[in-house]
């Protein structure tokens, strides 16, 4: 595709514009891309400014015209954006621009770029770049255009796909994507009816859009999460399983059965209100009409019980015509009585749950007389349930002077106690366990801070979580010991750990959120020191190149062990220590992953080295290494700067030097000492020896007197 | 200690009555002899008597120079073939024996008042040149080492 063609493109979209298309929520800049609320969305009608000026950049093997947007193709909450490919001439790629303060979902990139896979968009490829409309590095994804268009178009409408074709059109491809996913052990948590696209001009088979652009169903809209995500914030909905994908993929057939959104004039709220004292089918049998064709999968998939859940199997028999086991509408207990928080009455434990945290304070009153737990016996006749409440109120008891701490621990173990595979929420604070790295990563990016998350994991509250689990499961054990790192990270309050590491180490594709380094979006520790070099040329003198944020990144992103410059740098009044750690940190970095030449980030170094040359005691080695920084660090090698003074032999040899004449130094200060102080004993010892002296000399003389008289008589 | 304490004084009172017994015999063999001899040692016998001094040392100055006076006089006496109480008196109360012999002790006493003093300077000037050569030891350890050295040395105490 040429510049010609890209006008004439434009041409195309500006009548899409003025039909159907430029609909979707903009992402002009960082962050601009919130969940997309499509409802509003489809009632909108927004202009879009396509101009044909011809500003484009070259990323990696593509092409992407900044000012030629396409806003057909726009997914979730990312805009797409004209792209050629440069490689190759057939095929229309697109580039589909991420929100730089969004982690992308790493797996998912990996798994699906060049590959193609029946029923899911082409991911060709995936870049980082400059984006000159954010003003700042992000991840840009490139797609084949699907043939067809969006199978929802933006004023909600949706392209006729006949009742009868939807199980070959849409099941089928869609099962695919995520039978293939799931054999990975991954999740699409993408699948919806307004990310799915035609994959020919005629509408037949429909392909699935993007899924690897944003934290995992954070585009979902809310009734399409089961009853156990629904109360989670979009950020921290979580990785999930197939059963959420299974689920979303029945409110797919449902909205595309019923030709709009199930429950689109209802808030947030009253959706999961009514699918909690419903369940999640007859909430939209209750007040959509369903064809009858689609009944059967639609109450199947939309099963709240993720046990009860139709699978694939269930599905295949379904598409095979034959008949299926029948499943229960509603699994969920009711009570005889209602149990009342702040004026609302609550019949099941699930939206009793939500109630609680809807209501945090005034929740805690009828948690700590024992209300609840005698609803839950009475009302409710779940005795295990009232136990462990009871349990939780009589752990309030032995709290210590911090109640109410305390009072918090117990209204979030309630929840949990409540609604056990449901999100930990604590204090405004609602994340699924798989989902905290988002959620963090979002808390951090958009001003909430990561207060709430530590809160969550210094109280130990998902530790409680995972006591509510029923039965063995492997992904449970995993986030367990991936939690018990998480707790030891927060405890650790220097450069390296805290909240940061846990960041890192839970979301692979976050970028280093370092303030020096924010905007060039690292993901990869290959990134990372060409980052620092082109900080480095406006780097002020006394800064650090490593702060807490990359000392976290280098500490999860580096395949060594980097333990020991973190020990060292636990103390940074240690000058020394501190600034040998740092260099020996960005060394490792620099052999492992290059480049070899870091001209800018060696002089920042280097001044930096100061502190580390007094590793050398002695002056003579200090000058050498002295003269020798400036002329490496003209090479741009730090490696070569950080053997310059870790020359272990050298150290070692300068040490015992250096111990050596410590002793010799005091040896003769102490001798000093005593001749300066010894003179009145000296005197005594002068006039003893004189006296000793003279009698010596006088016996002598004497002997050689007489002798000399006898010899003279002799002789 | 007690036993220690009491073996020089036997020792002592042994070498006193060993030189009585030495001048009874002299007394009586020879005469002559012991009138030189007592005229002429008669510094040392005061200073033997006056110095109370662990080892007498003043006493054994006076006694080696006086006797290397006196020396000449008794071989001359016995050169002398009569060996008579009055050769031996005439000898001894000459104006320049007696000052050879008393004169001879002096120098002794000199000699005892004269070492100490000098055995101090040579002392002192032994010990200014020895810390002088350590602080020039000591002023190339900290061009070598700097102030890290003076650091480590006040650091260890």
């Amino acid at each position: 595709m040429n510049i010609g063609t890209m006008a004439e493109q434009a041409e195309d979209q500006k009548q899409d514009v003025s039909n159907d298309a430029g609909q979707r929520p903009e992402m002009d800049k960082p962050g601009g891309g919130a969940p997309v609320d499509e409802t509003a969305d489809a009632n909108a009608n927004r202009e879009e400014e396509i101009s044909t000026g011809g500003k484009n950049l070259e990323i990696g093997n593509f092409r992407v015209f900044t000012d030629l947007r396409l806003p057909e193709f726009d997914m979730g909450h990312c805009k797409a954006y004209a792209a050629d490919n440069l490689r190759r001439s057939e095929g229309n790629a697109f580039a589909l621009v991420t929100d730089p303060v969004l982690p992308t979902r790493y797996d998912l990139i990996k798994f699906l770029s060049g590959v193609h896979m029946a029923g899911q968009i082409d991911l060709l490829d995936s870049a980082i770049a400059h984006w000159p409309i954010f003003g700042r590095k992000t991840m840009v994804l490139f797609f084949e255009k699907p043939k067809g268009g969006h199978v929802i178009v933006s004023s909600g409408k949706q392209r006729s796909i006949n009742e009868q074709d939807i199980a070959a059109s849409v099941v089928e491809p869609l099962m695919n994507v995520l039978q293939a996913l799931g054999e990975k052990g991954l999740t699409h948590r993408a699948v919806r009816a307004t990310n799915l696209f035609f994959g020919d001009p005629e509408g037949g088979k429909v392909i699935l859009g993007d899924c690897a652009s944003g934290p995992p169903g954070y585009d979902q809209p809310l009734v399409y999460e089961t009853t156990a995500r629904m109360a989670a914030d979009p950020a921290g909905r979580g990785v999930g399983t197939l059963s959420d994908d299974l689920y979303a993929l029945g409110m797919t057939l449902a909205e595309l059965a019923i030709g709009r959104r199930p429950l689109a004039n209802m808030t947030d709220q009253e959706i999961m209100d009514i699918k909690l004292s419903k369940g999640s089918f007859q909430a939209i049998a209750s007040q959509e009409k369903l064809p009858l064709i689609m009944i059967e999968p639609v109450r199947g998939l939309l099963c709240d019980d993720p046990e009860e859940r139709w699978g694939f199997a269930e599905l295949h028999a379904w598409l095979d015509g034959r008949r299926t086991k029948p499943v229960q509408g509603n699994t969920e207990k009711r009570a005889a009585r209602s149990q009342n928080i702040s004026g609302k009455d609550y019949y099941t434990v699930r939206a009793l749950a939500q109630g609680v945290a809807k209501n945090w304070v005034n929740a805690l009153t009828p948690l700590r007389d024992g209300t609840v737990e005698i609803w839950l016996r009475r009302g409710l006749g779940d005795n295990d349930r009232a136990k462990a409440m009871a349990d939780a109120m009589r752990q309030l008891q032995w709290a210590g002077a911090d109640k109410r701490s305390a009072e918090e621990v117990l209204v979030a173990r309630s929840i949990l106690i409540l609604d056990p595979s449901g999100p930990v929420r604590y204090k405004g604070f609602s994340a699924m366990v798989d989902g905290f790295g988002n959620m963090l990563s979002y808390d951090v990016q958009h001003g909430s801070g990561p207060q709430r998350f530590s809160d969550v994991i210094v109280r130990d509250i998902p530790a409680f979580w995972f006591g509510r689990q029923e039965g063995y499961s492997p992904e449970v054990q995993r986030l367990q010991s991936a939690y018990k790192n998480l707790r030891y990270y927060i405890q650790q309050k220097s450069a390296g750990y805290g909240y940061e590491r846990c960041l890192y180490s839970m979301v692979r594709n976050q970028h280093c959120l370092s303030p020096m380094i924010e905007q060039e979006y690292v993901v990869d520790i290959a990134q990372l020191l060409p980052a620092l070099e082109k900080a480095a040329e406006n780097v002020s003198d006394d800064a650090w190149p490593v702060d807490r944020h990359i000392a976290a990144f280098i500490a999860t992103r580096l395949e060594d062990d980097v333990e020991g410059q973190l020990m060292a740098m636990q103390n940074p009044s240690d000058e020394v220590e501190y600034s040998r750690a740092i260099i020996s940190m960005l060394a490792v970095v620099q052999w492992r992953h290059g480049p070899d030449n870091l001209q800018n980030l060696s002089h920042w170094v280097a001044r930096l080295m100061e502190p580390a040359v007094k590793v050398f005691h002695s002056k003579a080695r200090r000058e050498r290494v002295e003269t020798e920084i400036p002329k490496l660090a003209k090479r741009g090698n730090l490696v070569e700067l950080y053997n310059l003074i870790n020359d272990e032999q050298e150290r070692r040899k300068d040490q015992s030097e250096f111990v050596e004449a410590v002793a010799e130094y005091s040896e003769a200060e102490s001798e000093v000492f005593d001749l300066e102080s010894s003179g009145p004993a000296r005197l005594e010892m002068a006039e003893k020896v004189g006296q000793q002296a003279a009698a010596f000399a006088s016996t002598m003389i004497a002997l050689l007197t007489v002798s000399a008289l006898f010899l003279m008589h002799i002789f | 200690m007690a036993a220690r304490g009491r073996k020089p004084k036997g020792r002592s009172a042994f070498s006193g009555l060993s030189v009585i017994a030495s001048a009874v015999l002299l007394f009586m063999v020879a005469l002559p002899t012991f009138i030189t001899l007592t005229v002429g040692l008669l510094p040392s016998l005061v200073a033997f008597i006056f110095d109370r001094s662990p080892g007498r040392m003043m006493a054994r100055c006076v006694f080696g120079l006086n006797f290397s006076g006196v020396a000449p006089y008794i071989l001359e006496l016995w050169q002398d073939g009569a060996q008579t109480v009055g050769g031996a008196t005439q000898q001894i109360f000459q104006p320049l024996a007696l000052s050879i012999m008393y004169g001879a002790a002096g120098l002794g006493w000199l000699l005892y008042l004269a070492m100490p003093p000098i055995v101090a300077n040579v002392l002192n000037l032994s010990a200014q040149r020895r810390v002088a050569e350590l602080r020039k030891n000591q002023r190339g350890l900290i061009k070598t080492w700097g102030d890290s050295l003076i650091k480590e040395v006040d650091r260890s105490g």
